[in-house]
């Protein structure tokens, strides 16, 4: 039988065989070699607050760093050892802290290689938590993936399980450019085959998880979940639904998107973020764009409302798009 | 009032833990802050201190190191007294917020606000864009496609149904092909349908003469899947033409009421090809009211939905007796409805013209009509009142007057008058 891991072990996996084949990739940020709890050799690391880095400080002495708390200097360390060569991987431990360092983001590692004619590159990647379903409350669970996915030069990745999340990390890892890698908090427990070796699923590449043919659910991070248990249960129900795994938020994949509308003539979106000016309103715009003569009914949008996310366990869980919500939609629309 | 003690939840990745020691006994005293339960999660101990003072009522979950209970679920109670009344099941039952592993079913209010659908203009037709692209393509015009999506939205697959149904159409003239559903075998009948109808006003009697005789019912110009030429008016003349392009024996013709007025204009132009003629609430002349009502038809039919065009028309086609009963008139509502909505404005009004134009030039030539004739009048018919002088101004026509009933005799008395067509025809 094939080998399974969690979504954490497979990134962890990652992050090792990306240090292995290349020495420049280096680990810097909060707690990921062990923080406050490391003893002085070194041996009772945490790695991380999910533990997702746990192990390396021991394996690549020196290239695993702590941090000070000060997302600023973070990144802005990390967008500086991009630009003397090295190949940084920096945890910005949820994506809600973005705010503090956006500047060396948006700024800097966005637009330098732009700047600087292509002379100068910044091959960052930042790896953060996203997403609900912890009752992490309100600044520590929110899904903001559509802040880096909206700034021209970043790239901004999304696994939705075990096995994507290692190709995709090591793709990200071995990019040029900065890219903007999510983890959601939901998946990262999940178990899933993952093939041992080293390989990588290109960037911008989108995936049909599940073959349909009367209505395309597209989806991506902790929502395919959800739209696969719809589909489950649309298939009981006589209807073919295809669910699409986006993998990549920007470059986003606009024909994978425009060839299951064209299979179904029917779409929703499923977003665990916010509705406005967000992922899920850029493919329904794809959609009635390029898309138009295709649509045999509207587009649906199944995101969270547009409030902060609530520590309540009964509501975080009806804030997050659910199978039923899916369902919903497409029943409304047949 | 009751406080509950729950399991905590103390770290993200925490979903459960057990209960090790309850350090208090059932019915003591406990002060806020000291330690109610001990429990245990992740290999880690942690004591639980009670948020509030009283005495320690009820223990539901007894100490048990192998027992994991999620997160959120009611361990315990505090009451203010030990006398205040306190009912242990009904309290956990309110109190109980056991975290979920999967996502609850969706929130109604949740839903309801996703549910808010548009509007759309009334009287226009929705079409999705696929279908209308498709329609482009087959050069089939989507808003004449009868809907199946919600609000009756015309979908690509509707347009593909009627694009593979139009290729059996029947050519009657150049650039002109109808529907004629086809069914039984015998003696050749021929079925005319009256004014912004169609096929289905005919469908009980239709059914029953297909045991015995080769059925034809004839959608006109315009009326579902037949072409619907763009003319000023679709003369009555024209019509019976197209008619007459169908019949190549000497076939029994029934026409209801503007097809009653086809089935005239048969009779006296095609002789040779008419058998029997059954007129149901026929006219030849068309007065005041009948022109009064078929404008408003045209007009209400351009600008308001299909159910308000069924709702005004109701009670100028069916009798009060009929309009009584709530379930027979919602059902003729539906069904009108459905027809109306598959006939755009434009036609109609194309036929109110023929209609305007033919009344009042054939009375006279009624005489000339040879064949043998069946003219059944409804007594309550708000519509064609003349009935009866029709059926005497054909010789040797009979006249049966249908009591309590109106205008659209086929649909209100589907068994009478299939019973008076099959006893005419035989």
């Amino acid at each position: 039988m094939a080998r399974t891991l969690s979504t954490a072990a497979a990134i962890n996996e990652a992050l090792r065989i990306a240090m292995h084949s290349d020495p420049d990739v280096i680990l810097l940020g909060e707690d990921v070699a062990g923080g406050g709890t490391r003893d002085q050799e070194g041996t009772d690391e945490i790695g991380g607050i999910i533990g997702v880095t746990r192990g390396l400080v021991k394996e690549f002495p020196g290239r695993v760093l702590d941090t000070p708390i000060s997302e600023m200097g973070l990144l802005g360390t990390a967008v500086g050892a991009a630009l003397t060569g090295l190949r940084p991987v920096a945890e910005l431990m949820f994506i809600d802290f973005i705010g503090v360092c956006l500047d060396p983001l948006l700024n800097q590692a966005a637009k330098l290689r732009y700047m600087f004619g292509g002379k100068a590159r910044v091959p960052l990647t930042v790896r953060t938590l996203t997403g609900a379903g912890m009752q992490a409350a309100a600044q520590h669970s929110q899904s903001l993936y559509w802040i880096p996915a909206g700034i021209p030069g970043l790239k901004t990745v999304i696994p939705s399980n075990a096995a994507d999340a290692k190709g995709l990390l090591l793709a990200s890892i071995r990019d040029d450019s900065p890219v903007v890698f999510c983890e959601p908090k939901r998946i990262l427990f999940d178990q899933a085959e993952v093939p041992e070796h080293d390989y990588e699923i290109p960037l911008g590449k989108a995936a049909v998880v599940r073959q349909g043919s009367d209505v395309s659910l597209v989806a991506f991070g902790a929502t395919v979940k959800t739209a696969l248990m719809a589909a489950e249960q649309l298939a009981a129900e006589g209807v073919s639904a295809e669910v699409l795994d986006l993998r990549s938020l920007q470059p986003l994949d606009e024909e994978a998107i425009l060839a299951t509308l064209e299979k179904t003539g029917k779409l929703v979106v499923v977003d665990e973020a916010t509705p406005r000016c967000g992922i899920a309103s850029d493919v329904a715009a794809l959609c009635v764009d390029r898309g138009f003569d295709f649509l045999n009914a509207p587009v649906k949008k199944v995101t969270a409302p547009h409030t902060p996310v609530p520590f309540s366990g009964v509501l975080e869980q009806a804030y997050m798009p659910s199978p039923e919500r899916v369902l919903a939609a497409v029943r409304e629309m047949s | 009032m009751p406080t509950p003690i729950a399991m905590p939840k103390l770290g993200m990745t925490m979903s459960e833990g057990a209960v090790l020691e309850w350090p208090i006994a059932v019915g003591a005293r406990v002060e806020k802050g000291q330690t109610v339960v001990v429990i245990e999660s992740e290999k880690a101990q942690f004591e639980v201190e009670a948020t509030t003072s009283g005495f320690l009522r009820h223990v539901y979950v007894a100490p048990d190191p192998d027992s994991q209970v999620a997160c959120g679920t009611v361990l315990g109670a505090i009451t203010e007294s030990l006398d205040e009344p306190f009912d242990a099941e009904s309290f956990r039952r309110a109190n109980d917020r056991q975290e979920r592993k999967e996502a609850i079913p969706a929130q109604k209010s949740l839903s309801a606000v996703v549910a808010s659908a548009p509007r759309l203009h009334v009287g226009r037709v929705p079409v999705a864009p696929a279908a209308r692209a498709l329609g482009k393509k087959l050069g089939v015009d989507p808003e004449r496609v009868p809907g199946s999506g919600p609000g009756g939205r015309v979908t690509k697959e509707d347009v593909e149904a009627w694009a593979v149904k139009r290729e059996r159409l029947v050519q009657v003239a150049p650039g002109i092909a109808l529907e004629v559903p086809t069914e039984g075998d015998g003696d050749p009948v021929i079925l005319l349908p009256g004014f912004g109808t169609d096929v289905s006003a005919f469908a009980a009697p239709a059914r029953a003469l297909a045991k015995r005789y080769r059925v034809r019912a004839v959608n006109p110009r315009g009326v579902g899947l037949s072409d619907a030429p763009e003319q000023e008016r679709y003369d009555v003349a024209e019509l019976a033409a197209d008619a007459a392009a169908l019949i190549d024996a000497p076939t029994h013709v029934v026409g209801a009421s503007l097809g009653a007025a086809i089935a005239i204009e048969l009779a006296l132009t095609q002789v040779e090809k008419v058998r029997t003629l059954t007129l149901i609430t026929p006219f030849v002349e068309a007065d005041a009211r009948l022109l009064a009502v078929l404008d408003a038809w045209c007009r209400v039919a351009a600008e308001a939905s299909a159910d308000t065009s069924a709702a005004t028309l109701l009670p100028w086609l069916f009798s009060t007796g009929f309009l009584i009963d709530e379930a027979a008139r919602r059902r003729a509502a539906r069904g009108l409805a459905s027809i109306v909505r598959r006939i755009p404005a434009a036609v109609l009004r194309r036929y109110f013209e023929g209609v305007r134009t033919w009344s009042s030039t054939r009375r006279s030539d009624l005489e000339r009509i040879q064949v043998p004739t069946l003219v059944l009048v409804a007594a309550a018919d708000l519509l064609a009142p003349g009935g009866e002088s029709v059926a005497q101004a054909i010789p040797g026509a009979t006249c049966a007057v249908m009591t309590g009933a109106g205008h659209a005799l086929a649909l209100e008395a589907p068994e009478a008058v299939t019973d008076a067509i099959l006893a005419h025809l035989r």
